[in-house]
């Protein structure tokens, strides 16, 4: 495998047990992502986005397939081996935003920081957040901010351990159309500057243009794809 | 580092707040009662010690073992000797017989000698304490001697041969035993000056006593250990427990009530802390789910929350412990103001078993709720339906068991009371599960003929089934708990009360002639003094069973064989009397021989039977008799009562002298001083200190247990505020929901309200059968108490539990409705 790609995903499938037997959420699906380039995954619910999304995350892993992320195979390795993989190199973005409520702003971003032992994790937090504009935020909880805010707590969140590679999980879905675009140029400036590869799930064509590559999802098989 | 930074952030957010205090609850319910207790346990201790005179004292026929003494010496043990013996007492022409105490110096060990310069002192002004005991050539007698012999302060007595100056009243002195053993008033000599008296022959009945007292227990067990076998059948040991049988068994009781009060705040506390913790790790579930999905492996999830747990133990543990000193500190202070008692300082043990009891807590009724948190798939952040599989319920309830045994254990060292507590909990869990269950399902039937906010309420407690069931067992335990407490804290201090019953007799006159009969009775009518029936009363000796003068054996194994013992007769039965064999006068086939009714012990000791033939000498008289019957009395009562009681009758020509018991209230005690001028052959026995001793014993111990009653309710209200606060979050989402559609808050909280009442009612009544249940238990094996129902309870528990319950749930409630819909919903995002 070339070291040149963020991601190489090799004939995954993912079946799940139900009561009325065997459910196939994921047909066989291959995909690339070089180091650097953003990928759009598109389609409707139930498509098996997220669950697409969570395999190449190596937040689950597939029933079929391998995957590898930076050149670690996923696959083969255990929830610790993930978990170590994920902590080098993966950040994320989510549609309900998931911070943590008894947290301030600045201490939500710290936590990742924090997490991986750096000592700087408070002074890095501010700069994260004033990036994103909320210098004037950074004690509030997050139930005291907007919609937008919360969001945007979570880009610096997301940034400030600096990925190799961003999972974001619908980032606008819960935003109005004003306050997504501008979350939406948030996010693409912040990953120029970074470099990061970008992984996201939309629903939003707009956001969906900006990627460089884009698949589009149906019933567990990609049905179209844009290189 | 990090977790330290991550329980200050969570202690801020508040959700900490309902685990810590239940942490500081149990440590300080835990800290301030075994402190307490173990202060309270000297102190009482050294308190009956000083009723002894001494913490243990070897009674014995003749003086002291030399090597014994040096062995004691050498084991740093304190030792005082005293002589007993009973003398006539020589005041010009006046004599009296008198109880003749003489002691050494640094009499007594334990306790003190009151002495006064007034003759029937009662003010403490006019009492001190006597800094040593009589110098040689001085004595203290009696103030009823006084009167007797016609004599005041500074006047001379001659106990035998010893001419001897009166310098001081003897108020009271440590009392070892049964109080009626003193008949005769009191005189205290020195021990110094017995030779000079020449009473004390060869032959002469004198009780040689070895007082002995040690400032660490162990030195004196130990010491017991290596005397023990060296006595002979003339020897024996004297303590708290033989000595004073009431005294001992009320301590007992006492520290067994404290324990099971501490074992149920314990419990009550654990409950609390097992409902807070699984909060804590419900709402922490998503933070573990984002953590992991950010790269942090399970081991590191697990050390940073199980640290968190064990610093918060940590601290709440030492808060708890500063809060349970401050609390027993309140009642010693208390004590010190209300009874002039000074607590002694405790142990270090409790300190350390409070402390580790905060963290034991931690470890088994919170760590299991958080044992899932490392386990959270990452995926959960993505997909919030996945399911986490916690702990199962049963190895929960596992943990918090073994955590109950293993602290009513280590608190009460006693295997009776673990066994009893852990069994009862066992069936009541069960039977609160299987009736809890049950109701539920009556009350869905219930339920559909219901409209409005009672269909909502019944709705909502079949949809939360389980934690509904969990919420009536939560609820049931506490109050079943608190229920059994309030119980047996009202019986066992009756029970107390009932051993020295206000206004029962405090003096006992003796020896009235039957020429001063007449005018004792009008004395006391004519005071207002209500006295007991008057009993005729003969000394006699029992000489010969069954024709046969007992063997030496024999006599050495009855102590009734070997003394003149007070013998009466009468036509009706004490209440405290049980005929146990054969029958009474009233249905007794009479045979040509007068009858005899036995106590049970001395029947026993000298293996009588019905239809025995007992030979008595009364003052050189004979009296033959048959065994009637034989019966049990109780010697804890402050009635007088007798080996043997005859037919009526059958003593009439023996001249019998007579007693009987009065109530003198403390502004009365003059009328012995009158009694004795006029009649000085009577003699008195003052029980009036003796009883205000026991009295107040018992009711520092009363006060102790109130106040740990009020800790253990503090407890309990805090597992139905955890318990109620459980459901807070889910309820919070489903009304502002039902807000956001329309509903009035008198919907929302007229339903919670019905659902709390409900919940209350069914815990009450489940807590009312566990409670009789527990009880029955406690009462036969702990505290030997009668079995008894306590129907009062069955409508005051469901009741108040009902009441308490819903107005805990409304209050708990009401935010989720006064705060706007948009709020309540954006927080449950």
């Amino acid at each position: 495998m070339s070291s040149a790609l963020m991601l190489d995903v090799r004939s995954i499938t993912k079946t799940v047990a139900t009561q009325e037997g065997a459910l196939e959420i994921l047909q066989p699906i291959s995909l690339s992502v070089a180091t650097g380039e953003s990928l759009a995954i598109t389609g409707a619910s139930g498509s098996g986005k997220s669950t697409l999304l969570g395999i190449l995350a190596g937040l689950d892993i597939p029933s079929t397939g391998d995957v590898y992320l930076n050149g670690n195979c996923l696959t083969a390795l255990d929830e610790e081996g993930r978990a170590k993989v994920r902590a080098e190199n993966v950040g994320f973005i989510f549609q309900s935003f998931q911070l943590l409520p008894g947290l301030t702003a600045v201490e939500n971003v710290m936590l990742p920081l924090e997490l991986r032992g750096d000592k700087q994790a408070r002074n890095l937090a501010i700069d994260f957040l004033k990036h994103v504009g909320l210098e004037k935020r950074l004690q509030h909880y997050p139930q005291q901010l907007s919609g937008g805010e919360q969001q945007r707590v979570a880009i610096a969140r997301a940034f400030a351990s600096q990925p190799k590679i961003l999972f974001a999980d619908e980032p606008t879905g819960n935003l109005d159309s004003t306050t997504g675009a501008k979350i939406i140029d948030l996010l693409f400036e912040l990953n120029r500057t970074q470099g990061a590869t970008l992984v996201l799930i939309t629903h939003e064509q707009r956001l969906a243009s900006l990627c460089q590559k884009n698949i589009e999802l149906s019933a567990g098989s990609i049905i179209s794809q844009q290189v | 580092m990090l977790a330290l930074n991550l329980l200050i952030r969570n202690w801020r957010s508040g959700e900490l707040k309902l685990l810590s205090v239940s942490i500081v609850l149990a440590v300080a319910v835990l800290s301030g009662i075994s402190i307490f207790t173990d202060r309270l346990d000297s102190t009482l201790l050294g308190q009956s010690n000083a009723l002894l005179g001494a913490d243990i004292i070897v009674e014995s026929s003749k003086p002291v073992n030399q090597e014994w003494a040096d062995q004691a010496a050498a084991e740093h043990l304190k030792q005082s000797k005293t002589i007993e013996f009973a003398s006539m007492v020589f005041a010009g022409d006046e004599m009296h017989l008198a109880a003749v105490k003489a002691v050494e110096k640094n009499y007594p060990l334990r306790g003190q000698l009151d002495i006064s310069q007034i003759p029937f002192a009662m003010n403490p002004a006019d009492i001190k304490r006597a800094e040593a005991a009589p110098s040689q050539g001085e004595v203290w007698l009696d103030s009823r001697l006084l009167p007797q012999l016609k004599i005041q302060l500074g006047d001379k007595l001659s106990v035998g041969e010893l001419e001897l100056s009166v310098t001081q009243i003897l108020i009271r002195e440590p009392e070892s035993g049964n109080p009626f053993s003193t008949v005769s008033p009191r005189i205290l000599m020195n021990i110094n000056d017995v030779p000079a008296t020449q009473v004390t022959q060869a032959g002469s009945r004198v009780n040689y006593s070895w007082l002995l007292a040690s400032d660490t227990s162990s030195e004196l067990e130990n010491f017991i250990t290596w005397l023990k076998p060296k006595l002979s059948k003339h020897e024996k040991i004297e303590d708290i427990n033989n000595s004073q049988e009431r005294l001992s068994r009320t301590l007992e009781s006492g520290r067994n009530f404290l324990l099971f009060a501490a074992v149920i705040a314990v419990l009550l506390a654990g409950v609390a802390i097992a409902i807070a913790a699984r909060q804590f790790s419900e709402r922490h579930t998503n933070q573990v789910a984002l953590m992991k999905s950010l790269g942090t492996s399970a081991t590191k999830i697990r050390s940073l929350y199980f640290s968190q747990l064990f610093i918060l133990g940590a601290v709440a543990s030492l808060f708890g412990l500063v809060f349970g000193y401050g609390i027993q500190a309140f009642v010693a202070f208390n004590l010190e103001k209300n009874y002039n008692l000074v607590l002694q300082v405790a142990h270090f043990s409790p300190y350390i078993f409070s402390f580790f009891s905060g963290l034991i807590c931690i470890t088994f009724f919170a760590l299991p709720a958080l044992w899932f948190l490392p386990a959270i798939p990452p995926l959960k952040i993505l997909r919030r339906e996945l399911e986490v599989n916690g702990l199962q319920a049963w190895v929960q309830g596992l943990c918090a068991f073994i955590a109950v045994v293993f602290l009513v254990a280590l608190f009460s060292q006693s295997l009776k009371l673990t066994a009893t507590v852990s069994l009862s909990l066992l069936v009541v869990v069960l039977i609160s599960f299987v009736f809890s269950w049950a109701l539920l399902l009556v009350s869905k039937k219930f339920s559909s003929s219901l409209g409005g906010f009672g269909r909502l309420a019944f709705a909502n407690l079949q949809r939360r089934k389980s934690q509904s069931l969990v919420q009536i067992m939560v609820f049931s335990i506490a109050i079943m708990l608190l229920l059994t407490l309030t119980i047996v804290r009202t019986s066992l201090i009756n029970d107390w009360r009932g051993q020295v019953p206000v206004n029962s007799p405090n003096h006992f006159l003796v020896n009235i002639s039957p020429a001063d009969l007449d005018d004792v009775k009008s004395m006391l009518v004519e005071k207002n003094i209500i006295n007991s029936p008057l009993y005729p009363m003969i000394r006699g000796r029992l000489v010969q069973i069954n024709g046969t003068v007992p063997s030496e054996e024999l006599v050495k194994q009855a102590n009734a064989l070997q003394r003149e013992v007070n013998l009466t007769q009468a036509e009706v039965l004490a209440d405290d009397n049980k005929i146990l064999q054969g029958e009474w006068w009233d249905k007794w086939n009479k045979t040509s021989l007068p009858g005899v009714s036995v106590e049970d012990a001395v029947a026993k000791s000298m293996d009588l039977k019905i239809g025995d033939h007992l030979l008595f000498s009364l003052g050189g008289l004979d009296l033959e008799v048959e065994v009637a019957s034989i019966r049990s009395l109780d010697w804890k009562t402050m009635r007088p009562n007798f080996f043997f009681i005859f037919e009526p009758k059958s003593l009439d020509a023996f001249s019998p002298m007579f007693m009987t018991s009065i109530y003198l209230a403390p502004d009365q005690k003059l009328f012995i001083n009158q009694l004795l001028h006029k009649h000085p052959t009577i003699t008195v026995m003052e029980l009036d200190r003796i009883i205000d001793q026991i009295r107040n014993i018992i009711d520092q111990v009363s006060d102790g247990i109130g106040l740990v009653l009020w800790l253990t309710l503090a407890a309990g209200s805090l597992v139905l505020f955890a318990a109620v606060m459980s459901s807070i979050d889910s309820r919070k989402q489903e009304a502002g929901l039902l807000r956001a559609l329309g509903s009035s808050q008198k919907l929302i909280l007229g339903s919670v309200l019905v659902e709390f009442l409900v919940l209350g009612v069914i815990a009450g009544v489940i807590a009312t059968v566990s409670s009789e249940t527990l009880l029955i238990g406690m009462q036969k094996f702990i505290f030997h108490n009668p079995i008894q129902p306590h129907f009062i309870y069955w409508l005051i528990a469901p009741i108040c539990s009902a009441a308490f319950i819903s107005a805990l749930g409304v209050l708990c409630c009401r935010p989720v409705v006064t705060t706007p819909p948009m709020v309540v919903l954006r927080e449950a995002v």
